[in-house]
């Protein structure tokens, strides 16, 4: 019976620490994945100007679109709004990031 | 198709089943482009000089990406217009209109051209191609010289279009079109070509540009015009105006919005407030029937507000003040709108 105390004992404390030590895991990756976050949030930010340089002079955002629905709208604006490739890729991760 | 529908179809319901099976391949074809269904649904109260009069509106857009440089869209339009028997007295009375506003086959050269074959909007000036889809236009009718340049609205015929950055903060853009005769049922036409041409300035946001059409059938009249666009980005406000000449008459609107959204942001309850003023002046040249231009000369001031509610719902009011040689008249217009948007078919991204 001590035995299995032990056993529970141990095996709890290892599980402690693993808790303890996942959040220094992510905290590890999340250096790598920063850069990548700046980058989308800046990529936003620049599809965000885009639409209100082309887009936004006659209409708004639409709400809650995604990534499938915003491909078809953009593809549509890019003819009646004369977009360039760059200003589609910008807009289209602007409306569904 | 005889059999099954009673009658034989017409060449409106042919585009359709046409729509539908290229959107069906379309998709096939290219799965990750979902074909989407939007547009507007709106009902409209006009009560002008006493005549009241509701519109029931529904202006479905179809748009069907195939592969990377192929697009075919569509509008149409479903109005109702109720009006009492007698002007202003007597039980309401009305119809339904459909019409087919654009159907088009897009291919995307490059940034700088696309190609475009079918039905389209005309492009003259920018209400009737930016503005006229009801949640859009601020307010609920058209200036009156919306149809200047634009041969009914609508062309049949091929149109190449495109813009490019000239480099020095300005980006060029350009329309040019032409069209054919139609006289088919839905899909009617004038035999026409024209264009645009535009400068725009993204740091200002500021677009200037000047529209051509030449009419090649009847009295083969020329039409001119000039546009500007103007959305600043330190202020909500949104500035728009055109002028127009053509043998029917000539004249201008100008527009202003400005959306409180700098007061506790857009979402707030004031921010989603939006005053309007539009001030349009119409001059008739030599009576020309079926223009659509007014008979005789008209101004009118505009005063309006929208409010725009959560889920694409707008709100709209307004009071204009018509003056002309016949009768002076108050405008008073209340709408509803809510926009759309849906895929075609259900399914992952």
């Amino acid at each position: 019976m001590k035995r299995i105390t032990v056993c529970m004992l141990l095996m709890s404390a290892c599980l402690v620490a693993a808790a303890q030590e996942q959040p220094k895991a992510p905290a590890k990756a999340s250096q790598f994945v920063e850069p990548a976050k700046k980058a989308n949030e800046s990529a936003s930010d620049d599809g965000e100007k885009r639409f209100e340089a082309n887009c936004g002079r006659c209409h708004n955002a639409p709400e809650n679109l995604s990534p499938r629905e915003a491909r078809a709208v953009v593809r549509q604006m890019r003819v009646r709004a004369r977009l360039t490739a760059e200003d589609e890729k910008l807009i289209l991760q602007y409306l569904a990031p | 198709m005889k059999i099954l529908w009673g009658r034989k179809p017409t060449l409106y319901q042919w585009f359709w089943a046409c729509l539908l099976i290229l959107s069906y391949g379309g998709a096939l074809k290219a799965q990750s482009d979902v074909p989407i269904i939007s547009g507007g649904v709106g009902f409209f109260d006009n009560k002008e000089g006493g005549a009241n009069s509701f519109q029931p509106v529904i202006a479905p857009v179809v748009a069907i990406p195939i592969g990377d440089r192929w697009l075919i869209e569509s509008r149409s339009n479903f109005t109702g217009v109720f009006n009492r028997q007698d002007g202003t007295t007597g039980p309401y009375q009305g119809q339904f209109f459909g019409t087919l506003e654009y159907l088009q086959v897009d291919y995307s050269v490059n940034s700088a051209l696309t190609v475009t074959a079918g039905r389209f909007l005309t492009p003259f000036g920018i209400f009737n191609e930016r503005l006229t889809p009801i949640w859009i236009n601020r307010f609920q009718d058209g200036p009156y010289i919306g149809t200047i340049g634009t041969a009914g609205g609508y062309a049949d015929g091929l149109m190449a279009r495109g813009g490019w950055d000239a480099g020095s903060g300005l980006s060029i853009n350009y329309t040019a079109y032409a069209s054919t005769l139609s006289t088919v049922n839905k899909l009617e036409s004038e035999r026409s070509a024209g264009g645009r041409f535009g400068v725009f300035f993204p740091k200002t946001r500021l677009e200037i540009g000047t529209s051509y059409n030449k009419s090649l059938q009847g009295a083969r009249g020329n039409s001119e015009g000039l546009d500007v666009s103007w959305d600043p980005y330190s202020a909500p406000l949104d500035v728009k105006g055109e002028w127009a000449h053509a043998p029917g008459g000539e004249g201008y609107w100008i527009e202003a919005a400005y959306r409180l959204s700098q007061y506790r942001g857009g979402s707030s309850a004031i921010g989603r407030l939006e005053p309007l003023i539009r001030m349009q002046q119409f001059h008739r040249g030599q009576l020309i029937a079926g223009d659509f231009l007014p008979g005789i000369n008209e101004r009118r001031p505009d005063f309006g507000v929208n409010y725009y509610l959560p889920h694409e719902v707008r709100l709209h009011a307004s009071y204009g003040r018509q003056f002309n040689d016949q009768r002076d008249s108050n405008i008073w217009e209340f709408g509803v709108v809510y926009r759309f948007l849906f895929p075609l078919w259900p399914g992952r991204d």
